[in-house]
């Protein structure tokens, strides 16, 4: 089943095109990856699927739901779920706080319910603990819980955001560059939990990423972005010989 | 007589502090125009009761009402804007309330001001208001409608990732805010029982956003003891109370540059065995 | 429809205008340069408008000096203002809204200082021109006010020199768009800063020196910094010339509304179009809208 289709999209910033026609299929259990040069528009396909930003022209679906116009809350309510570039973790509130908030949108107390705290709010409020908790502990930041984000290693912050999404009850995670800044046993330890989030919860997952390993080992199917256009889509195999897709890497300056 | 004075004039001000707390010191919305409700909230009670006869518990209410709907319709366009046009417009809704009580002089008597309020707010109403208004601020800090207001604050962006709509937050924050400023002017209005349209300005607005700040954003308590400090203060001590605001001035100065999490950030309402004990560890 | 008294208003709008220009201008380039909203600029104007009035009264009764010193006076406050109250912040990376608060309290000390100190009288600046007015055709144009013009437009076309021309100007215009990147090529970023904090200070010097002259000094001639900030968010937030559009728009559009419909109205059809206009065009008349980097 077709969780996510992107059709078309395009999006510009004054003269300059981020990303132009570009389209995709995600189905259910899939691990896809989108490739590309530095700049080549990729984050910004995520924040037009995630609704950070309004696209321009084209359509993107959800579930074979048109979600084109949708704030982005609304997406992540549905089931979209993505993580940062650069970590976005709530810096005043600790790990666990940053965990619950994320499951907030679907918290079932009424605002006056929640002033006068009755014994609801606090039922509720008992459940996510327990929630997040147990999302912590499945990716073994338990310990970390009543600490704040920015006192964590960096491995841990990344791997804290992971956590978060899951508290989301997501469809689909949509990962950017989530190696990024991690040393070569911390990326096979990453490829690993990828593998068992996906697994084990029955996820569909999107990853942008400049790091090959990672890419090559765990998606399925890869798109390839340069100068926002895809210029390339395939199985890893077929991309690594593909033409295109070296010139556009041995063009871009090391 | 004279302390019982002080304590109600400062809890009066606490009330109003209270009431920025969850907007600016939460959610990290910076108003300028807290008089604005302030004088809604007395104004309403006053005309309420002197001009229409009005029984006083429910002249409260409609000025609490008047609040919330005020903070409505302000909210509506200005939420969107970004922090420094949303001060802006706060300020310039002061200064438009300010205009309109003038303007409608028949009704509000104009510059002159209203008098002649009887004396039906004391120290139990305000002392209890207080108890309850923070009781309901608590509750909310502690669950989602706090979590979500800190993260807000954090990161607008990753808050709507998470699928918090900051926009119907920042409004719910926005009204409750308004509606608890309002009450405290019209508590106001019946306890010093002279209101006219200057008597609450920026600065008097700057002070409550200052005095957050130097009690602690994450900490009821400390804004409280702020808020107590600082008012209190000024009535005790008269020949400070001259210098008091260029005092504060620099006190929050240096709080912001080297406690920037508040003077008081680490007091909790409830001792930490307490809290501890609850959530069952 | 007199539209003698139209024009008349209009123009000593456009005099008051002029010098809303100016607070624009000095507001926005801090905007620009450190992404926040200064209200000790505000600060800075009363200050200086104390100091014109005392440089004037005990030192020298005359104009040229007595201006040269106080906006040289206002720079420089505005540059101890920085080290002081925001380099701090920045060198730990606190968030913006510290800045702002601090802003504040700063524009809070100096009102209430003067309150406490000065407070209780006016002072007004030793007059310095003889006849008061020139008249034009059926217009009465006051010589003050022309001044006021005539000095605003020397300043904020000297200072556009300096921003697009000079070595410093460019320099303050590269750490706008990205305060880390220049200190990467041996750009003293700190040094920028407190550049754009003097100039921002003379701008305010002038400012208070010129209010005080028209007006009279008191604690409270820093609230007029509002006029100045809704200028600059008309003419969009770190944009001079449309800082200066929208303030010579604003002096004119206030001078008719009070004429019009009087001072008690006026604020509200002032922040209301504001506020529609900000809904419709936040980005000013001349602003760009940013994005936020996901």
């Amino acid at each position: 089943m077709e969780i996510l289709k992107v059709e078309g999209i395009s999006k510009h910033f004054g003269g300059v095109v981020a990303v132009e026609g570009f389209s995709m299929v995600q189905r259910d259990n899939q691990i896809s990856g989108i490739i590309g040069p530095n700049g080549a528009g990729k984050t910004t396909v995520f924040n037009l699927i995630t609704g950070a930003t309004p696209v321009d022209r084209g359509r993107v679906l959800f579930m074979e739901q048109e979600i084109t116009r949708f704030p982005a809350h609304r997406r992540a309510d549905l089931g979209i779920a993505r993580t940062f570039q650069n970590i976005r973790l709530f810096g005043n509130l600790t790990v666990l706080d940053n965990m619950k908030v994320a499951h907030d949108m679907k918290v079932r107390y009424t605002l006056w319910e929640e002033m006068l705290r009755l014994p609801r709010v606090r039922r509720q409020e008992k459940a996510i603990d327990e929630k997040a908790r147990h999302f912590l502990a499945y990716l073994g930041l338990d310990s970390y819980a009543d600490q704040k984000p920015q006192n964590l290693p960096y491995g841990i912050q990344r791997r804290l955001e992971l956590a978060r999404t899951l508290m989301t009850e997501p469809r689909i995670v949509l990962l950017d560059e989530p190696a990024a800044g991690l040393n070569p046993q911390e990326v096979r330890d990453l490829m690993a939990t990828i593998r068992k989030i996906q697994e084990e919860n029955a996820l569909t997952i999107v990853i942008v990423e400049h790091h090959m390993e990672l890419i090559m080992n765990i998606c399925s199917l890869i798109h390839v972005l340069d100068f926002g256009k895809k210029i390339a889509e395939g199985e890893p195999e077929a991309i690594k010989k593909n033409e295109q897709v070296l010139q556009a890497y041995l063009g871009e300056e090391v | 007589m004279f302390y019982l004075k002080v304590l109600e004039i400062t809890s009066l001000y606490t009330i109003l502090v209270l009431g920025v707390y969850l907007m600016t010191g939460l959610t990290g919305l910076f108003s300028l125009g807290q008089g604005a409700f302030v004088s809604i909230g007395a104004y309403t009670a006053a005309i309420a009761y002197m001009r229409f006869g009005v029984p006083f518990p429910l002249a409260l209410a409609l000025a609490v009402l008047m609040g919330a709907l005020l903070g409505f319709l302000v909210g509506i366009p200005t939420l969107r804007l970004r922090r420094d046009y949303f001060l802006l417009v706060t300020f310039g809704l002061s200064e438009m309330v300010r205009a309109g009580l003038l303007y409608l002089a028949q009704l509000t008597g104009g510059a002159l001001g209203m008098a002649g309020m009887p004396r039906k707010v004391g120290l139990p109403l305000i002392l209890g208001s207080i108890v309850v208004i923070t009781f309901i601020t608590y509750s909310l800090k502690r669950s989602r409608f706090g979590r979500d207001c800190i993260a807000i604050r954090d990161d607008e962006l990753a808050a709507s990732m998470v699928g918090i709509n900051v926009y119907a937050h920042k409004m719910k924050v926005f009204i409750i805010s308004s509606a608890i400023t309002a009450y405290g002017g019209a508590l106001y209005a019946f306890s010093i029982l002279f209101i006219e349209p200057n008597i609450f300005n920026w600065l008097e607005s700057a002070k409550l956003i200052i005095i957050t700040f130097v009690g602690g954003l994450n900490s009821i308590a400390g804004v409280i003891a702020a808020s107590v400090i600082y008012y209190s203060f000024g009535e005790f001590f008269r020949f400070i109370d001259v210098w008091r605001d260029v005092l504060l001035a620099v006190v929050v100065v240096l709080v912001i540059i080297f406690r920037p999490g508040g003077l008081f950030q680490g007091l909790s309402l409830l001792p930490s065995k307490l809290k501890a004990m609850r959530s069952g560890r | 429809m007199n539209w003698n008294i139209l024009l008349q208003q209009i123009v000593n709008g456009i005099s008051l205008g002029g010098v809303y220009a100016l607070m624009a201008v000095g507001f926005g380039l801090i905007f620009n340069v450190l992404k926040f909203s200064n209200f000790s600029h505000g600060g800075v104007v009363t200050l200086t408008a104390y100091i014109g009035f005392f440089l004037s009264r005990y030192l020298v009764a005359n104009f040229i000096i007595t201006f040269l010193l106080t906006a040289v006076a206002g720079g420089l406050a505005a540059v101890v203002i920085e080290r002081l109250v925001f380099r701090p912040i920045r060198r730990k990376g606190y968030p913006i809204s510290m800045l702002i608060v601090n802003s504040i309290t700063v524009a809070m000390l100096v009102q209430q200082f003067f309150a406490v100190t000065l407070g209780a009288d006016y002072y007004t600046y030793p007059n310095f021109i003889k006849e008061t007015a020139l008249h034009l055709g059926n217009l009465t144009v006051s010589k003050i006010y022309l001044l006021m013009l005539g000095i605003s437009a020397a300043v904020l076309g000297a200072l556009t020199y300096v921003i697009q021309k000079t070595k410093i100007g460019i320099a303050i215009r590269a750490v706008s768009s990205d305060i880390s990147t220049p200190s990467l090529m041996g750009v003293n970023v700190d040094f920028v800063i407190s550049v754009a904090f003097f100039f921002s200070g003379v701008l305010g010097g002038i400012t208070g020196y010129l209010l005080g002259m028209t007006f009279s000094v008191d604690p409270f001639i820093g609230s007029m910094i509002l006029k100045g900030i809704i200028a600059s968010i008309i003419g969009g937030m770190g944009s001079i010339l449309g800082g200066v559009i929208a303030g010579l728009l604003l002096g004119a559009a206030e001078s008719l509304l009070i004429g019009e419909i009087g001072a008690a109205l006026t604020p509200m059809v002032i922040y209301g179009s504001i506020i529609l206009l900000l809904l419709v065009r936040p980005q000013g008349i001349a602003g760009k809208i940013t994005e936020v980097k996901a």
